[in-house]
């Protein structure tokens, strides 16, 4: 089923400014690197999908990474990170841009050969829409983006974790600096700054993967081949007060159905993520109907260190998502204005900390989560550690009754035959 | 005002010189209740120090683990550090005060451990030295339990005969008491603590702690004054030291049968999953169910609240029917559907935790005693403190690994693995009854055909010992049968209710693992 999984990237170190009809072109013109390749894995056993509505059982054959880099002449556009997950009959577009505010775009497509073409002087130029489009148009299900609009900070100086004053001048992320996207096989870590940090950044961490499974840090979210990790921390970022605590702001854009309704969960399995007993999924679907287009999902936890302990595990709280007007968004990302004509946008933040927690001064990090999909999100099972315990904790002592209840019944029987002679002899 | 102060010297001249016969204020003559209600009032605060203080690292479980900066195995070391002494000590501790120290003296130096233990604890926690906590928890565990063996001593020398079942249940309600008020008050103190120096902080916690050690001082005191009155008591009346009555004989174990085995089994399994558990269970409540932590502590304490009152009629019940091995059975599996309610849903803890509690108590009521049926007399002692020492054995070592797991695993896998030791206790549950069963045992008697037996014992005692009786220890064991006080004067550990013609011989040893 599976012929291999090539880890490519492309660079393309051409000076755009000098060829204004350029396009960019996925598989053409590559310089490959060739990446180390993947053992070929049994994607069928690996297939665990849970049934969305355009995906069911969709396989993962191939993944290809490239970067779109900018000029180094100009260093306020940012890069854009085009990821091709190609499955059987179909292929997802991951596109991580760094220009303006950082967006992950997801495109679904009914297509193997379904293309992702980047008139990129026009990008650049973030003027119009339609200059980043999917070939054939008409092979396109789905399209679902996220946005890290700003980053909040307020002074929780009663510490109440209350985001209600005290809010300092918020950082627009479209503002920061941001450095070139770096690739490492099968992740791509963006870091920015703002002008204003004397040290610090924040960071974001997209993985793609290519078969089910796990993060491999807290908080382990469970991931699909349809889904797409967003890992995001400050490091070192200075707080403007001793009290501060942060909220990250986060637009979810969307054609017609941008992600709308937060469902948390209850979960009673805090296997891979401690303590934690909740799952909040940010969904899309059509009008009311049960079936989800696309999720954005996480735990309401962040951590405070690098490497975490239990201890380090912080509590977050998102808000209500608001509608948003689509042009603001528009304005703030160059892959939201490249992609969409006429988006809708839904907002959300999400705070870090809550009361008595202690504040981002004391360890001056913070990460947190994100899970970004199309189709139903993945759903976590027990273990097996979990039910193998359960069942020979449960079964021995049942055997023994059992065996031991035979037995005695046999023992009983015979013993009672054996009185019966006992009055002849 | 003057007056009263000279009567009072006058009957203090009195006291010196008086023999039987003389006219004493009653609150002042040792052999008149209203004096012994004054004991009583020393005796239940004398453990009520350390009961208060045991449980100080769970009521304030989150606040220990953020301001020391500890993970969770980190500190369920503490719990483990309080085991380790008693893993030893269960089987001196009797020694210690019947042989060496004297019940007053013993009363006094164990009392001052426990003082010693929660100070240098608190001291620890104020100078953010983890290790000098851990050598606390270690010095308040080699006077902890210890402490309530001569508090139960102290019981048998002034209520034996009279009103000792009460007594023993008030001591019982006390350190309940002691155990709820520290899960229930703790967080508050610390809070106001908080409120008065500013911001939160291992010197909070110190302080926190240092105010519980109030607590123990106070017991202490109890000590000084139970030991003065007693000592006055025994110079008045020329009474007697009672001693524990314990005697204890390492080899014995040996000999020990494979039904005290499983018992012993059943007793380290149920148990790890109980007070491991409820040392962490605070954070569990906030976590899962989103308590409030004052909710948690609560629901956290629910199990010593309940158990006060069920003891006693749960004990009865068992005494009235007999078949042990079945209610230590339903014991088992009750504990397990509460944990696994714990584990694999979102019903309201408090149903479970009340399962948890009316369980415990059951077990408590229907295991213990059984000892006393598999081993002879004069073994009770030696399996009694085995027992207790292998319990101490296993919380020490199972605190570590919950707290690991807890660290890596998180909370769903904790309970399954409380589960797990759980259902060891209900294999070798289910084993010990087909043992006694085979064996022709008495475990799973009912009430009446035990009376039988002990009955017929008691005349076959009487007679010659027939050449027919297989065995020495079959002997030995039936033998002790005539006396039914045997097997009661164990159940004083439980703090079940014994009839008072039963308690002749009533053992004070009673530890605080079993007690609680």
């Amino acid at each position: 089923m599976v012929q291999s999984i090539d880890w490519l990237y492309f660079l393309f170190s051409v000076a755009t400014e000098n060829n204004s009809n350029f396009l960019f072109s996925v598989a053409t013109d590559a310089y490959n690197c060739a990446r180390p390749h993947f053992e070929s894995t049994p994607w069928s056993f690996l297939d665990f999908n849970t049934g969305g509505l355009l995906l069911h059982s969709r396989n993962v054959t191939k993944i290809s990474m490239h970067l779109y880099p900018s000029s180094h002449s100009t260093p306020q556009a940012g890069d854009l990170l085009h990821v091709r997950a190609v499955g059987d009959n179909d292929t997802l577009h991951f596109l991580f841009c760094s220009q303006g505010a950082p967006t992950l775009l997801l495109i679904h497509t009914n297509s193997t050969s379904s293309e992702v073409q980047v008139n990129w002087p026009e990008f650049v130029a973030r003027n119009t829409s339609g200059s980043l489009k999917v070939e054939p148009e008409s092979s396109l299900q789905y399209s679902s983006a996220v946005v890290f609009s700003r980053l909040l900070e307020y002074d929780d100086v009663n510490d109440t974790a209350e985001p209600t004053s005290d809010l300092f001048p918020p950082y627009d992320l479209q503002n920061f600096t941001w450095n070139p996207i770096n690739l490492s096989e099968p992740m791509a870590l963006l870091c920015g700054a703002d002008a204003s940090f004397t040290n610090g950044s924040l960071c974001l961490q997209l993985s793609v993967f290519d078969s089910e499974g796990r993060g491999e840090a807290w908080p382990h979210l469970l991931h699909s081949v349809n889904s797409s990790q967003l890992e995001v921390w400050l490091d070192g970022i200075p707080a403007r007060a001793t009290h501060s605590r942060f909220l990250l702001e986060m637009h979810a854009v969307g054609e017609a159905y941008p992600l709308s309704t937060i469902d948390v969960y209850q979960s009673i399995d805090d296997e891979y993520t401690p303590s934690i007993f909740k799952v909040s999924q940010w969904v899309s679907s059509v009008n009311g109907s049960s079936d989800v287009l696309g999720y954005a999902l996480w735990k309401p936890v962040a951590y405070r260190q690098a490497r975490p302990a239990l201890e380090d595990a912080t509590p977050c709280r998102h808000s209500v998502p608001w509608a948003q007007s689509g042009s603001m968004v528009t304005a703030s990302s160059g892959l939201i204005r490249a992609f969409f004509s006429d988006p809708e946008s839904m907002a959300l933040n999400v705070s870090f900390g809550l009361a008595g927690e202690p504040f981002y001064n004391v360890t001056r990090f913070l990460s947190w989560t994100l899970l970004v999909g199309v189709g139903s999100p993945p759903v976590d099972s027990f273990s097996p550690l979990v039910v193998a315990i359960m069942a020979v904790g449960l079964g021995i002592p049942m055997i023994i009754l059992l065996v031991g209840g035979i037995w005695l019944c046999i023992r009983k029987s015979k013993g009672a035959s054996s009185t019966s002679y006992v009055p002849i002899n | 005002m003057a007056d009263l102060e000279e009567r009072q010297r006058l009957l203090g001249d009195e006291d010196r010189g008086s023999g039987p016969g003389r006219p004493m204020l009653a609150i002042c003559d040792p052999s008149h209740l209203l004096h012994r209600l004054v004991v009583l009032f020393f005796m239940c605060f004398l453990g009520f120090g350390s009961y208060f203080c045991y449980d100080n690292p769970a009521a304030l479980q989150s606040q220990v683990i953020q301001d020391l900066h500890l993970t969770t195995a980190d500190f369920m070391q503490l719990y483990a550090w309080y085991s380790w002494p008693n893993v030893v000590l269960c089987f001196f501790g009797g020694f210690l005060l019947d042989r060496v120290f004297g019940v007053r003296l013993g009363t006094i130096i164990f009392s001052l451990f426990v003082c010693a233990g929660q100070v240098v604890f608190a001291a620890g926690a104020w100078t953010n030295h983890f290790w000098l906590m851990e050598a606390g928890r270690f010095i308040f565990g080699i006077g902890g339990e210890s402490l309530a063996v001569a508090q139960n001593t102290y019981a048998v020398n002034w209520f034996k005969g009279k009103e000792l079942n009460l007594v023993f249940g008030l001591q019982l309600s006390m350190a309940r008491v002691g155990s709820t008020v520290n899960m229930n008050i703790m967080g508050w103190i610390y809070n106001r603590v908080t409120d008065a120096v500013g911001s939160p902080g291992h010197t909070v916690l110190g302080a926190s702690l240092m105010i519980a050690a109030i607590t123990c001082v106070f017991s202490l005191i109890c000590a000084l004054v139970l030991g003065f009155l007693d000592k006055r008591a025994e110079r008045i009346l020329n009474k007697e030291q009672e001693g524990t009555g314990e005697v204890i004989k390492i080899t014995d174990v040996k000999h020990f049968p494979a039904p005290l085995w499983l018992i012993f089994i059943i007793c380290v399994g149920y148990y790890v999953a109980i007070f491991p558990f409820i040392g962490l269970g605070q954070v569990f409540f906030i976590e899962k169910f989103s308590f409030s932590p004052a909710e948690a502590r609560a629901v956290n304490s629910i199990v010593y609240i309940i158990s006060a009152p069920a003891s006693p009629v749960l004990g009865f019940m068992v005494d009235k029917t007999g078949r042990n091995v079945y209610w230590v059975l339903l014991a088992v599996a009750a504990t397990l559907a509460a944990h696994m309610m714990l584990a694999f849903t979102f019903w309201n803890p408090w149903i479970a935790m009340s399962l948890l509690g009316v369980s415990y108590s059951l077990l408590a009521c229907a295991l213990w005693p059984m000892v006393a049926f598999v081993v002879p007399e004069h073994q009770l002692g030696t399996a009694y403190g085995f027992m207790q020492s292998i319990q101490n054995l296993g919380l020490a070592i199972i605190s570590i690994a919950a707290g690991a797991i807890l660290d890596s695993k998180g909370y769903l896998v904790l309970e399954v693995f409380f589960c797990a030791c759980i259902c060891v206790g209900l294999m070798a549950g289910v084993l010990l009854y087909f043992v006694d069963y085979i064996k022709g045992g008495d475990l799973n008697l009912s009430a009446t055909a035990r009376a039988k037996l002990s009955k017929e014992a008691s005349t076959d005692a009487e007679k010659e010992r027939r050449p027919s009786k297989p065995t020495q220890g079959e002997l030995a064991r039936l033998a002790p049968m005539s006396a039914f006080g045997l097997r009661n004067r164990y159940l004083s550990r439980l703090g079940a209710q014994i009839p008072d013609h039963c308690s002749s011989h009533l053992s004070s040893l009673a530890y605080r693992s079993v007690l609680k």
